[in-house]
């Protein structure tokens, strides 16, 4: 029994994560009850983010930055490997939100539109940077290079991760990283990559499998059914 | 009532289940020992991904960006004022372009009159080469005058343009903002070019229309 499990180097410690990020990671798609207000808080919220910067309001600009720009620094970070690349992907995103906000329509939310911005930001990133590397006839590949960053609880952990990410296709990596490490639902992921919800929740349900496979040693044939 | 799970509802439960589902499976694996694996391997990645969340603050990041969001808006507004310059004639109302028209015309004979009271000594010299080389200076001495004139002007209206009692007064100082701009502008290209008659008609023609704007505002105060 206790050989199923994934042999991860840091399997031993995972014990000791509180429980509350357990609630919230798979079933968060469900709310028992009415609308939560937090909703409407956020909706509220969202159309005067959209028509503050709409406006050029420079203090509506902080504002988005104060409640979402460590989230964004961190996703683009994930997504090209380094905090340099990622905080110029997070001010490019500011300037460009700046400069087509006229043509905001509301078809998301305002800052579901704002991360699909950072997303394809940063995927613009990396492919001039693919290509800065083909002129330099570079060919250390095009996963991002992570450089070291300030130790978390579990430093091996989040590399093995890293390392196993790097080998998921670009759009379960982007799932992965939206929904497990920033804690977006599939609903505002759908809205970022332009995808159905279904699919998101599809495509989360592979790359955790693929994951697996990468984190984990070849299983003993041992029956599973029961 | 509590729902059941089995080993066969797992996968399909990690994909998509509802909260009840995923009591179930738990509820399940408590004695089922691949299941309770299965789901503390599936948890376990959820848990490392936290050790990708670094929101750690960086002080100088959002001066940075708020320097670069300015920068922005500056150059937006002055895309903006280059833009609306450009597409000066065709923007202004159609009573505009006739008056600017209309100056033009009337411009041509104020200059021909001008330099004829400061170049007497060439009265038959009043054909059309007046914007030639030779009548250059004569021409920029007059228009120098005509500034002068218009400026004194312009300090007259002044305290009614710069708090406009009425819509009237404002329209009259936007335009009057419209037509500097538009001055300064020829201004430069005639400053890079100062043979080029048409240039020269053109500033002529918008000094004019400054003039008459600026009677109409003395005119406005009147009233
Ligand atoms: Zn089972």
């Amino acid at each position: 029994m206790g050989t199923m499990g994934l042999a991860l180097p840091w399997k031993a410690r995972i014990a000791s994560v509180p429980r509350q990020r357990e609630t919230r990671v798979e079933p968060s798609e469900h709310y028992a009850g009415g609308p939560k207000p937090t909703i409407v808080d956020a909706i509220t919220e969202d159309a005067a983010l959209a028509a503050g910067c709409r406006a050029g309001n420079l203090q509506t600009y902080e504002r988005l930055y104060s409640i979402h720009g460590a989230r964004m620094r961190n996703l683009a970070r994930n997504l090209l490997g380094n905090l340099g690349d990622a905080e110029d992907a997070v001010q490019e995103t500011f300037l460009k939100v700046q400069r087509s906000i006229a043509s905001f329509r509301g078809q998301s939310s305002f800052v579901t539109w704002t991360y699909r911005i950072l997303i394809n930001t940063c995927y613009d990133a990396r492919r001039s940077r693919l290509r800065k590397k083909e002129v330099a006839n570079d060919d250390s590949g095009e996963t991002p290079r992570l450089e070291p960053r300030a130790p978390g609880a579990h430093p091996s952990l989040r590399m093995a991760l890293e390392r196993a990410l790097a080998t998921l296709t670009k759009h379960q990596r982007d799932v992965f990283l939206l929904y497990e490490v920033e804690g977006f639902r599939h609903a505002e992921i759908a809205g970022m990559l332009e995808i159905t919800e279904t699919a998101s929740k599809n495509t989360l349900f592979q790359a955790k499998k693929n994951l697996r496979l990468i984190l984990e040693p070849p299983r003993s044939s041992a029956a599973e059914a029961r | 009532m509590m729902m059941n799970a089995t080993c066969k509802d797992r996968e399909r439960i990690f994909e998509d289940g509802t909260p009840g589902e995923w009591a179930a499976l738990e509820a399940h694996s408590a004695n089922c020992p691949v299941c309770a694996e299965e789901l503390k391997a599936w948890k376990s990645l959820s848990v490392a991904a936290q050790e990708m969340r670094d929101y750690t603050d960086s002080p100088s990041f959002w001066p940075r960006i708020e320097r670069a969001l300015a920068e922005e808006a500056v150059r937006k507004t002055q895309r903006a004022e280059r833009r609306s310059w450009l597409s000066f004639l065709p923007s202004v109302p159609l009573s505009w372009q006739t008056a600017v028209a209309g100056a033009f015309v009337l411009v041509l004979t104020i200059s021909a009159g001008w330099i004829y009271v400061h170049w007497p000594n060439r009265p038959e010299q009043h054909d059309k080469s007046l914007l030639k080389s030779a009548a250059l200076e004569n021409v920029e001495h007059a228009e120098a005058v005509y500034v002068q004139a218009i400026d004194r002007l312009a300090e007259e209206t002044r305290p009614q343009l710069e708090n406009p009692a009425t819509p009237l007064l404002a329209n009259y100082h936007e335009k009057l903002v419209v037509l500097d701009s538009a001055i300064a502008d020829l201004r430069a290209q005639a400053g890079l070019n100062p043979s080029n008659a048409q240039l020269r008609h053109q500033l002529l023609a918008v000094y004019q229309e400054k003039q008459q704007t600026l009677e109409e505002v003395l005119e406005a105060r009147k009233q």
